[in-house]
């Protein structure tokens, strides 16, 4: 037997002797370690989900929008300007040779009724090349076009979730009339589902698309609150927002508008996540330091009782180094061990959460778990190996 | 090869200074057979943790082949306590935790240096002779005193040490026993010409030994 497995041996002597009071201790770690893990895995599950949502609606797509809306980078509700954009400087923008697609969106918040049910949706009073921006196709019918637009024709593109809770399925849902605020719709087309819904912004799949001229019921004043775009696949966006600026800046002052990227937006959205995951785990943390004080307490009741140990091991020809490795081994047990209980369990939930929360957990994690709770082992595991280690031998020999 | 010069051990006691030891010289020649005699109290655990390096003295200087040990620091003294000298103590002192045959390679962990002895034959040796080989894989609480002590005795000669120190090695045992572990100590002695010092109160073992000292209130008479 080598040197290390003596004294491991000796450590898990000891943890076999007293159960209950091993699993005490680790249980102050194995819930930091939890609480960590836990909110961690939720902070990176529902940045993930974000970022996933951005990327299926294209990432060179660019939005238009009144006011300085980003400013260093994180949101400023408090200035969004009062100006709306209309159909001239729609028309403006598509004689930028660069963009693809240009296409206003007036939105807002909904009732759908089929008659019999009706449901909460969202609807976007846009132009045809909406569907090539967000990349949007139609699973039944189709998607309406310019044609449509021009003619104020009443029909409406809805999302798959619509079309399920209100007619069973994407294909019964053809050709029936919907009512939006006492407005008569008929369903030419359903989207393809866009996957997820539910956090951070309006569920994708429960959109309902509406020619923008027909929706000008809605909007009387023919304004829009957004104008999105799509650059063309080889150009650089900061051209295409380059040039973007210089025509609304026409029309427009520099600060009544912002023109902004996709991934500008989702920066400023998961930076805000970023601050508040940091903020929790570090609240969590102080839990994995009160588990590391139980530690602590539990490794000076173990240095008393091995008072008589020390000094037999010490006449024997034990170095201080030696006794103060042995205890610093056992503390580190102690901490990794309810560290992985804790990790264990942590999966565990995170698999049964996973279902209705983007919760996921990545290696850096688990490395992070591990590395924490060897440290808070080493940590407050020093003071009473340090302890036991300055005893004097003839001190702790004699002692009964 | 260990020598006492002057040496005094004092401990503070209720404001005045109790002295343990005073004024010893004593010189330990290799090869020789020595027992340390003496009433309760008078000092010769005192004297023997001196001897093993285990304390220092108050005053005075102890010499190992002519080595000051107060030049000596504290790893260096262990060094020499694992690899110098084995102890035998009054209560075994095994550990609980390990078996036998562990409990008798305890002073090899210690050994840092590199050492191409087999140690784990020469302790399964060292059983055998002792008569323990089946019980090797026991635990110490498993087995009789004097089985235990001589697990304490294997385990004092796993390293080879030159000197071997006992404290009381009978104290605890049957006199049927304790006579058979003063024969296993005398045999160390006459056969394998190893340096013994022994603290005892039997005076049927004093007189099997070539040299006793005496010590009453920590003087040597
Ligand atoms: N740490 C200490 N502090 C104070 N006094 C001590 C200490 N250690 C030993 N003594 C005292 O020193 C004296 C000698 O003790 P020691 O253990 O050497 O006696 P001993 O001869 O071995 O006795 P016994 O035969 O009972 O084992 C005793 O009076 C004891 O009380
Ligand atoms: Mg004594």
């Amino acid at each position: 037997m080598n040197y290390f497995a003596f004294i491991v041996k000796s450590a898990l002597f000891n943890f076999s002797r007293s159960k209950g009071r091993t699993f005490l201790t680790s249980l102050g770690i194995l819930i930091g370690v939890m609480a960590v893990v836990l909110l961690t895995a939720f902070g990176l599950g529902l940045k993930k989900y974000i970022n996933d949502q951005f990327q299926s609606l294209g990432t060179n797509v660019i939005r238009i929008m009144p006011g300085k809306v980003l400013s260093g980078g994180s949101f400023n509700g408090s200035s969004i300007g009062s100006i709306r954009f209309d159909e001239k400087d729609v028309n403006n923008l598509k004689r930028i040779r660069n963009l693809e697609s240009v296409a206003p969106i007036y939105t807002k918040s909904i009732a759908v009724d089929a008659g019999k049910k009706k449901e909460d949706a969202t609807l976007y009073s846009t132009s045809a090349e909406i569907f090539n921006i967000l990349n949007f196709n139609a699973q039944s019918g189709k998607i309406f076009d310019k044609t449509d637009v021009d003619k104020r024709n009443k029909i409406a593109v809805i999302g798959p979730k619509i079309a399920d809770k209100l007619f069973g399925s994407g294909d019964l849902a053809l050709g029936k009339n919907i009512k939006i605020d006492s407005q008569s719709f008929k369903v030419t087309g359903v989207l393809e589902s866009k996957g997820g819904g539910g956090f951070g912004g309006p569920d994708l799949d429960a959109l309902v698309f509406i020619p923008y001229k027909t929706g000008f019921v809605f909007n009387t004043d023919k304004k829009f609150f957004i104008i999105t775009a799509k650059g063309k696949e080889n150009i650089s966006l900061d051209t295409v927002k380059q040039q973007i600026q210089t025509v609304l800046l026409k029309r427009y002052k520099e600060d009544e508008f912002s023109v902004l990227e996709q991934t500008e937006i989702l920066k400023a959205v998961t930076s805000i996540f970023d601050v508040l995951n940091m903020v929790l785990v570090a609240i969590a943390a102080i839990s994995l330091v009160v588990g590391g004080i139980g530690i602590m307490n539990i490794m000076y009741v173990t240095v008393t009782e091995k008072i008589k140990e020390i000094g037999i091991r010490r006449a024997l020809g034990a170095k201080k180094n030696d006794i103060l490795f042995q205890f610093l081994v056992e503390a580190v047990i102690l901490s990794v061990f309810g560290g992985l209980l804790g990790l264990g369990l942590s999966f565990f939930i995170i698999l049964l959460i996973q279902k209705i929360f983007p919760a996921y957990i990545d290696a850096q994690a688990v490395l992070l778990a591990l590395g924490v709770s060897t440290l808070i082992g080493v940590v407050f595991g020093v003071f009473p190996a340090k302890q036991a280690a300055d005893l004097s031998p003839i001190d702790a020999i004699r002692y009964e | 090869m260990i020598k006492l010069k002057n040496v005094w051990k004092e401990y503070p006691l209720d404001g005045t200074v109790f002295t343990a030891l005073k004024d010893i010289n004593l010189t330990i020649k290799s090869g020789e057979f020595t027992s340390i005699m003496g009433p309760s109290g008078s000092g010769k655990s005192t004297l023997m943790h001196m001897v093993g390096l285990l304390d220092k003295p108050s005053k005075g200087e102890i010499f190992i082949d002519n080595k000051k040990i107060s030049d000596v620091n504290d790893n260096q003294l262990s060094d020499l306590r694992n690899e110098y000298i084995g102890f035998v103590f009054q209560q075994f002192n095994l550990l609980n935790k390990l078996t036998i045959l562990e409990n008798v390679l305890l002073p090899t962990v210690y050994l840092r240096k590199k050492s191409n002895i087999d140690f784990q034959k020469r302790a399964l040796e060292l059983i055998d002779r002792f008569g323990l080989y089946e019980k090797r894989h026991s635990y110490p609480n498993k087995i009789s005193g004097g089985q235990q002590q001589r697990v304490a005795i294997a385990r004092a000669l796993i390293m080879d040490p030159k000197l071997i120190l006992a404290d009381e090695p009978t104290g605890n045992l049957d006199s049927k026993t304790g006579k058979e572990i003063m024969k296993l100590l005398t045999e160390l002695n006459e056969k394998e010409k190893r340096t013994i010092v022994i603290v005892t109160h039997d005076p049927s073992i004093a007189e099997q030994v070539e040299r006793v000292v005496r010590i009453i209130d920590g003087q040597i008479i």
